[in-house]
């Protein structure tokens, strides 16, 4: 009985916001406005089950983990802005969040990413079918004249404006397939809701 | 032409139609049109192929609801044939809701292969932390990890004891619709610990992930929907991926249509000044 309600509840509420595409109405305002309070509602229920009871108020309520309350601390410092006066202390966990997520990240981006990346257009272009050789020579060439383009220090005249202008090239075919890869996300997407009301709802496929 | 001049202020609402009508009407008239393997997918198979009886399979759903059409048929094909060739799952999710979706896809194959939980396979649930976590987790699952999603005790549960680092994880699978995602796993969890990754992810991400594929710091590949008819091709099981190609295909050539229209008219009009 709960599972057909839901299953009424999505499937109208998929109409409401379709019903936009003809045009704006009070069905599709109700459906919005129900979208972003249940959105919220959600995310408050993740935050503290997930995030704040577990890692912070549990430990230190239940197993004595007294310097949970450092954390707590300078969490709550991020609402110092409130109170003029001591708004400035919201650059102590400005300072901590950016210091932590950029000694993690940044060792990390520069072994797991920029390094093995590198390392990718380092290509055979001899010793290997035509074929591959050919493929090979065109990432080299996308990698270096892509570079080109967006090396500024130079006006883009002469070679370095010819080379610009073939990264300008490469990039437009990269751009090409990310829409054309867009455009296949949308179609699913709409295809997966109208795959639920044909198939759960009206039970017709 | 008249034509041209009708078409040049043709109400978009039309057109919303037409495209509604190309996917209605082949699902409702399955065309069965051929579906073709790409080296990408076939990659996550043979991937899967290849790994030993018993094998532990770490499975990420990093996606939510409003992802769900895209990679919920790529979570049932993959599962499928994890549990055809008697892998270990051991699922969780860097996405709240993601947890929630692969435990839907998670109990109902389950239940056909006979796979008993805690043996076979565990969900661990949501973990929120991103990088951080997932630094940890390859490190000692212990210090990330403690309850399943029903709150068990993870070392009560067989399958969740005998994991305790990265080395005891044969490969990766996350099904990626942002951040945290494959990228974190890739960055993060594949640089650091060396455990080979395969994704399946939103088509809009799929340009992205090339050259990961290119560099081999990606095994394999399912690209949105066409990623996940395509395995359910390589697994024989026809799911929601296949049944929606059909629509999927003919979307798409109404829309080369209309660009070829659209572009015809701009070259028409121009002419006539």
């Amino acid at each position: 009985m709960i599972n057909t309600i839901g299953i009424w509840v999505a499937a109208l509420l998929t109409l409401a916001i379709y019903s936009f595409l003809y045009k704006d109405n009070a069905f599709y305002k109700i459906a919005e406005n129900i979208f972003v309070g249940v959105s919220a509602g959600y995310w408050a229920v993740v935050l503290w089950y997930d995030f704040a009871w577990p890692n912070l108020f549990e430990p230190l309520l239940t197993r004595g983990q007294w310097y949970n309350i450092f954390p707590i601390f300078i969490g709550v410092l991020m609402f110092a802005p409130l109170i003029p006066k001591i708004s400035w202390m919201i650059r102590i966990p400005l300072t901590f969040t950016m210091g932590v997520a950029m000694a993690v990240s940044i060792t990390q981006f520069v072994q797991g990413d920029i390094f093995p990346q590198l390392q990718a257009t380092f290509l055979p272009l001899s010793g290997v079918s035509l074929f591959k050789g050919f493929s090979n020579l065109l990432i080299i060439l996308g990698v270096v004249f892509t570079l080109i383009y967006f090396y500024f220090s130079k006006e883009h005249k002469g070679v370095l404006g010819i080379g610009a202008k073939i990264g300008i090239w490469f990039m437009m075919v990269s751009f090409g397939a990310s829409f054309g890869y867009t455009i296949m996300a949308r179609v699913s997407l709409f295809i997966g809701r109208i795959y639920f009301l044909l198939h759960h709802w009206l039970g017709v496929i | 032409m008249r034509v041209f001049d009708y078409l040049s202020h043709l109400d978009r609402r039309i057109i919303f139609l037409l495209v509604a009508l190309a996917v209605v009407i082949p699902m409702l008239v399955p065309l069965n049109l051929p579906v073709d393997i790409t080296g990408p997918v076939k990659n996550v198979y043979d991937k899967i192929e290849s790994l030993p009886e018993g094998s532990v399979v770490l499975i990420s759903t990093d996606y939510d609801p409003g992802s769900e059409a895209e990679l919920y048929p790529a979570t049932e094909a993959i599962i499928e044939h994890c549990f055809r060739k008697n892998l270990r799952i051991y699922m969780m999710g860097l996405w709240p809701a993601g947890s929630e979706l692969g435990n839907m896809a998670l109990n109902k194959i389950a239940q056909s292969y006979n796979k008993k939980y805690g043996k076979d396979y565990i969900n661990v649930g949501y973990r929120p932390g991103g990088q951080v976590m997932l630094l940890s987790l390859g490190r000692n699952f212990g210090d990330v990890i403690k309850v399943d999603y029903q709150g068990i005790p993870i070392d009560s549960l067989p399958l969740g004891g005998g994991v305790k680092s990265a080395r005891d994880i044969s490969l990766v699978i996350t099904f990626s619709a942002g951040d945290p995602g494959i990228l974190h796993w890739i960055t993060y969890f594949h640089a650091r610990y060396g455990v080979p990754i395969c994704g399946a992810t939103t088509a809009i991400m799929a340009p992205q992930m090339y050259p990961y594929l290119s560099s081999g710091q990606l095994t394999g590949l399912l690209g949105g929907l066409k990623g996940a008819a395509e395995y359910e091709t390589l697994v024989d099981k026809k799911g929601r991926g296949l049944r929606g190609m059909d629509s999927q295909s003919i979307v798409h050539l109404l829309l080369v249509g209309f660009i070829a229209l659209g572009n015809v008219i701009l070259v028409y009009q121009r002419r006539r000044g």
